[in-house]
């Protein structure tokens, strides 16, 4: 950490972020053009820029709807799979209980499942439920890969939390369920703030089980509905890209308030401290 | 003490419980599943295979509309045979149908659900519940009534190719019709046990389809680690506007794949993609539309797509990892005038080591169930030379409507996860526990 940062690295840096976020700016770039303009030239900067676009992506097909599935099924599967989760990492990282080795193996273990082992029955289950094109179809099996991980972060988190306040709160009478209420969920909100932010954009960005499970288009999340943009003939790079700066968006603005959160909940589980 | 212990002990089973249950319903038990599939000719579009039989069984809501029919148009027809021989053939045919039917009328419980079959098909009711649906039957009665059927049909079609009598040839035909139409009500088991696996494992689109996945796999995660290790030592100093370069690098990292492959499907474009115009340009490739219409073009575009979109994540788990290695050692080996180079070898690397393994276990595992970019971007095209065997599989499963044949790749890919976590937890099982499972 003591090196210093000379010319040549900020050279290097501006370089590095410029390759780093070109697909973004020209996509941006693209969006603001007038549509016959994409198909005749390589020009950068467009002499009059136009929002047709815009209008094109939002009326062609049902952006603003398919934005409000991915929030409503990504929140939903954020809410359930933290709130289990928490109950059972602080009763993994915290109270006597057996096999705790083998729990963590099978949590672990189904964090790494192929989504594509389990779609077929999950589909069969979605189907014989008559929950296809429904927000629950999509919710149950995201359970799937966010519950497991919700579970690994937070149990990270939790281990950090000193004994030394638990004991104190044992010592004054307080029951392992007070215990939990009020000495380590104030000090756990951080982490299982940083956890929340993280499962919700793994269920934001979801493919595989969108794509199988909700096929009607009123019920498609945002990753699915972008990717039918084309159709077989055409491939209407504007609207295209008009989406996916629209889209683009949210996401930046969550990055950019919650980066350091997002950094810690990434690295905690794979750094020792 | 002793009981307070106790309660957390139960408090504590309380809250993992939930968890588990879930874990266990919508994880475990679905692989399981998919095993069992597996071991089935089962497909969704065809009606005699879209339920698993381990057993015969009779489709009885099919069986008893054709059986009305059949036996009705049977007894008509050896009235209008228009010589002693054929009507004697086609009685002989009726009597032996009514015989395999009262046999079967007579198994246990199925007369009672054969009653309430036929009345809700006499009230035009369609029949929902599997268990009222079918009933099982006995393996070798399944197979001499299909045995019989068959002949039977095949007799028919023979007196319709000998009789002059147009009028008789029409309603014989009609017969053999429903004769041929009842013989698909009984089903057959169609477990097939391993004979799938056997059949993928000869298969050149599988071995193709898991050489793809390994090309992509091995050539990206090494890639993203290699350049994330360098990015992550070149950014492990004090400078201005870390925030900017943290959140830069996290964006690609938190917009959805299917996203980023739609954007890196416009910058490849033959025609419209600056990327391509600009490889173009400076003589990388010959030609623009290269990237996406060749193989290799089209193996080079996934995988500088995937290298795009996930090195910054390889550098930020690096540069965390980077971070925790104080700086006294490096100090110490400058005093003993220890090389830059040195120093990375002898230091940097072997403490690194768990941080690089762990991040290298998740991104091996993440590139080799590749799905979504492959789909989006090429679709697995040009002629399957980017296809991956989660995009095999799921070709074969919705598109084909193969899910018995579906599940075998689906388990394929399973096993191929499993093995690649167990080598790697081999190497980092213990970093990876350390410290969790608490006292």
């Amino acid at each position: 950490m003591n090196k210093r940062a000379g010319i040549g690295f900020y050279i290097f840096l501006v370089v590095f972020v410029f390759f780093v976020m070109f697909p973004f700016i020209w996509v941006f770039l693209t969006s603001i053009k007038p549509p016959g303009e994409i198909f005749s030239n390589f020009r950068w900067f467009t002499s009059n820029p136009s929002l047709q676009s815009y209008e094109n992506a939002l009326t062609n097909r049902p952006l603003a709807r398919y934005i409000m599935n991915s929030f409503v099924v990504s929140s939903l599967t954020t809410i359930i799979a933290v709130a289990i989760a928490s109950v059972a990492a602080y009763a993994l990282t915290r109270l006597p209980i057996k096999f705790k080795g083998l729990i963590f193996g099978v949590v672990l273990a189904s964090s790494m499942f192929p989504q594509i082992a389990i779609i077929s029955p999950i589909y069969n289950f979605i189907t014989d439920a008559g929950l296809r094109n429904s927000y629950l179809g999509l919710v149950i099996p995201y359970i799937t890969f966010s519950l497991p991980i919700a579970i690994w972060i937070l149990a990270t988190f939790f281990q950090k939390i000193p004994w030394e306040l638990e004991e104190s709160a044992k010592l004054d009478g307080a029951t392992p369920f007070q215990t939990f209420r009020k000495i380590i969920f104030p000090l756990a909100a951080p982490g299982v703030f940083t956890t929340a932010i993280l499962v919700f954009i793994g269920a934001w960005n979801e493919y595989l089980f969108a794509l199988t499970i909700n096929t009607e288009d009123t019920w498609r999340t945002v990753p699915v509905g972008i990717s039918f943009y084309q159709s077989q003939f055409t491939i209407p790079w504007g609207d295209i890209s008009a989406a996916t700066v629209l889209v683009t968006i949210p996401i930046v603005i969550l990055v950019l308030i919650f980066q350091r959160r997002i950094v810690s909940g990434l690295t905690s589980g794979s750094v020792k401290e | 003490m002793n009981k307070r212990s106790l309660n957390e002990k139960q408090l504590g089973y309380v809250m993992v419980a939930p968890a588990l249950l879930l874990v266990i319903v919508v994880i475990l038990w679905p692989v399981a599943q998919s095993f069992y599939n597996s071991l089935f000719d089962y497909r969704l579009n065809d009606p005699s295979r879209s339920e698993r039989f381990l057993q015969s069984n009779i489709d009885l809501e099919r069986y008893a509309n054709d059986f009305f029919y059949l036996s009705r148009d049977l007894d008509g027809l050896s009235e209008q045979a228009p010589d002693p021989d054929a009507s004697e053939k086609v009685s002989e045919i009726g009597s032996e149908l009514m015989g395999f039917h009262e046999e079967l009328l007579a198994m246990d419980g199925v007369g009672e659900q054969y009653e309430i079959v036929e009345e809700r098909i006499a009230s035009f009711q369609a029949i929902a519940d599997r268990d009222l649906k079918y009933s099982q039957v006995d393996n070798d009665f399944a197979e001499s009534y299909k045995d019989f059927l068959t002949a039977a049909e095949a007799d028919l079609t023979a007196l319709v190719e000998a009789s002059d009598d147009e009028e008789f040839s029409t309603a014989a035909s009609n017969v053999a019709g429903s004769i041929n139409s009842t013989n698909a009500a009984v089903i057959e088991s169609n477990f097939i046990g391993l004979s799938n696996y056997g059949r993928y494992l000869q298969n050149p689109r599988m071995w193709q389809s898991l050489m793809n996945t390994t090309v992509f796999t091995v050539i990206s995660v090494g890639a993203e680690l290699v350049l994330g290790l360098l990015i992550a030592l070149l950014i492990n100093r004090v400078f201005i506007g870390r925030g900017i370069v943290r959140a830069s690098v996290l964006i690609p990292w938190a917009i959805p794949t299917a996203v980023a492959a739609m954007m890196w499907g416009f910058l490849y474009d033959g025609q419209t993609g600056i990327v391509a115009h600009y490889f173009e340009q400076f003589g990388l490739i010959n030609d623009a539309s290269v990237l996406l219409s060749t193989a290799s073009g089209g193996m080079f575009s996934i995988i500088f797509a995937d290298v795009w979109k996930t090195t910054p994540y390889m550098a930020l788990l690096l540069l965390a990892g980077l971070q925790t290695i104080p700086n006294t050692l490096y100090e110490a080996a400058d005093v003993d005038g220890a090389s830059k180079w040195q120093q990375f070898w002898k230091i940097t690397l072997p403490l690194l080591k768990s941080a690089i393994l762990v991040a290298l276990l998740f991104r091996t595992l993440d590139a080799f169930r590749v799905f979504d970019l492959i789909f989006v971007l090429t679709g697995g095209g040009p002629a399957n030379s980017t296809e991956s065997i989660s995009i095999y599989a799921y070709i074969t499963l919705f598109s084909q409507q193969n899910f018995g044949a579906g599940s075998v790749l689906s388990v394929i890919v399973f096993l191929c996860v499993a093995i690649i976590s167990i080598i790697f937890i081999k190497f980092v099982g213990s970093d990876l526990f350390a410290g969790r499972s608490g006292r």
